[in-house]
């Protein structure tokens, strides 16, 4: 088993408060793509919980980077994805108001960040992280859980154009995640790209 | 059945370190999401299965395709880089015996193999390389076309795992070319 799987299921055990709960409960709880009564996400809906868990991603990428905590060859490596954060969100704020949604804002403080984090049960708080390690395995689980909303977005949602957005998006976010998995020490392409399928954390 | 035949193809040509790290994934990965997508294919009508039967022989022909190349390919590097491309082939092997199974559940039979595909004819590892590269590419482009027209969603969602492991590949191959990896926000497979 890879390195890098090996440390998945350190983050799915004991150390990583919640982590267990992602595979374990259905995807929406995590992707946070739910409400509280049983009645299905309209697309407007669905779109502003997609954008709200790309602002908390672009938070994280943004603080991260502007920190000192990464490498030279990790931190190269990942500053492009703040732009493609931006891009995402910019395409689905799009949506959005084409159908007279409100575009929600993202976190604002670190604590405000670290909230969303506890709350979609991700290992790792912004502030107490203790070196690349500790980074890199935040913002990859949060890549993760990303690729999971996505994936429950297209079961659900019936719109061809945005279906096609959706796609390029989860396979983009997947490919931010392998990075992040070639950036983790004894990284290799073998251990980045470990599964046959992806379908993100749920 | 092809969905066997791929699969004893699997066995023949993997290690077993391949196999039990395919069987580790599952717990993670997307195991779950061609069981949900074949139990959701078999209550829709008729003429919708036949669509998605269509749609997915396409798609399982691009990935035959991409297993050939992987197996021309592997010879042809240096052992470092055959054990990871060694992964990726099962990975595609996964693909295609995922995609006969939701052939399966939509009441259609996975065609047969083709005696052979067109690859080129690759003679060092740079042009393997390279042309693994553009079928990887090729592979994206036409599941962004497809997915869309699949139905329903858990179906959709199911194939859509497969291709997000694809733009990994790309951007694994990528690497190894000393190329951007993520040369941008969203996957098209143009390039």
């Amino acid at each position: 088993m890879s390195a890098r799987g090996h440390t998945r299921r350190e983050l799915l055990g004991a150390g990583a408060a919640g982590a267990a709960a992602l595979v374990a409960f259905p995807a929406a709880a995590l992707a946070d793509t739910t409400t509280t009564s049983d009645a299905p996400l309209t697309e407007t809906e669905r779109l502003q919980r997609l954008i709200q868990l790309e602002l908390l991603g672009l938070y994280c990428y943004r603080y991260v980077l502007g920190s000192s905590i990464l490498g030279r060859a990790a931190h190269q490596r990942l500053a492009p994805f703040v732009a493609h954060e931006q891009a995402h969100i910019a395409a689905l704020e799009a949506r959005l108001k084409a159908r007279g949604g409100t575009v929600p804002s993202g976190p604002d403080s670190v604590k405000a960040a670290n909230d969303d984090l506890g709350h979609r049960g991700i290992g790792g708080r912004l502030g107490q992280l203790q070196g690349e390690r500790d980074a890199l395995y935040l913002l990859l689980t949060l890549e993760q859980v990303t690729i999971g909303a996505y994936f429950v977005a297209l079961i659900n949602l019936n719109d061809k154009e945005l279906v096609t957005l959706v796609c390029q998006i989860m396979a983009n976010e997947a490919q931010h995640d392998a990075m992040i998995g070639l950036s983790l020490p004894k990284g290799t392409p073998q251990s980045a790209v470990p599964y046959g399928l992806v379908q993100g954390l749920q | 059945m092809v969905a066997d035949r791929d699969r004893a193809s699997r066995r023949a040509l993997l290690t077993g370190a391949g196999t039990a790290l395919a069987g580790g994934a599952l717990a993670l990965a997307g195991c779950g999401s061609v069981a949900t997508g074949k139990k959701a294919v078999k209550q829709t009508s008729m003429p919708v299965r036949q669509t998605d039967v269509k749609i997915l022989s396409q798609a399982l022909a691009l990935e035959r395709r991409t297993v050939s190349a992987y197996i021309a390919t592997i010879p042809l590097l240096s052992r470092p880089r055959r054990k990871a491309f060694r992964q990726f082939l099962n990975e595609e092997l996964e693909h295609t015996g995922e995609l006969a199974s939701l052939i399966n559940a939509a009441g259609g039979k996975a065609g047969p193999r083709a005696d052979s595909y067109p690859i080129g004819h690759p003679t060092d590892a740079a042009s393997a390389i390279a042309g693994l590269h553009s079928l990887e590419a090729l592979q994206i482009s036409r599941y962004l076309e497809l997915i869309p027209r699949l139905s329903p969603g858990p179906v959709r969602a199911a194939v859509a795992s497969i291709l997000t492991v694809d733009a990994q590949h790309l951007s694994m191959v990528r690497v190894l070319q000393g190329q951007d990896p993520v040369p941008g926000p969203f996957v098209t497979g143009s390039a």
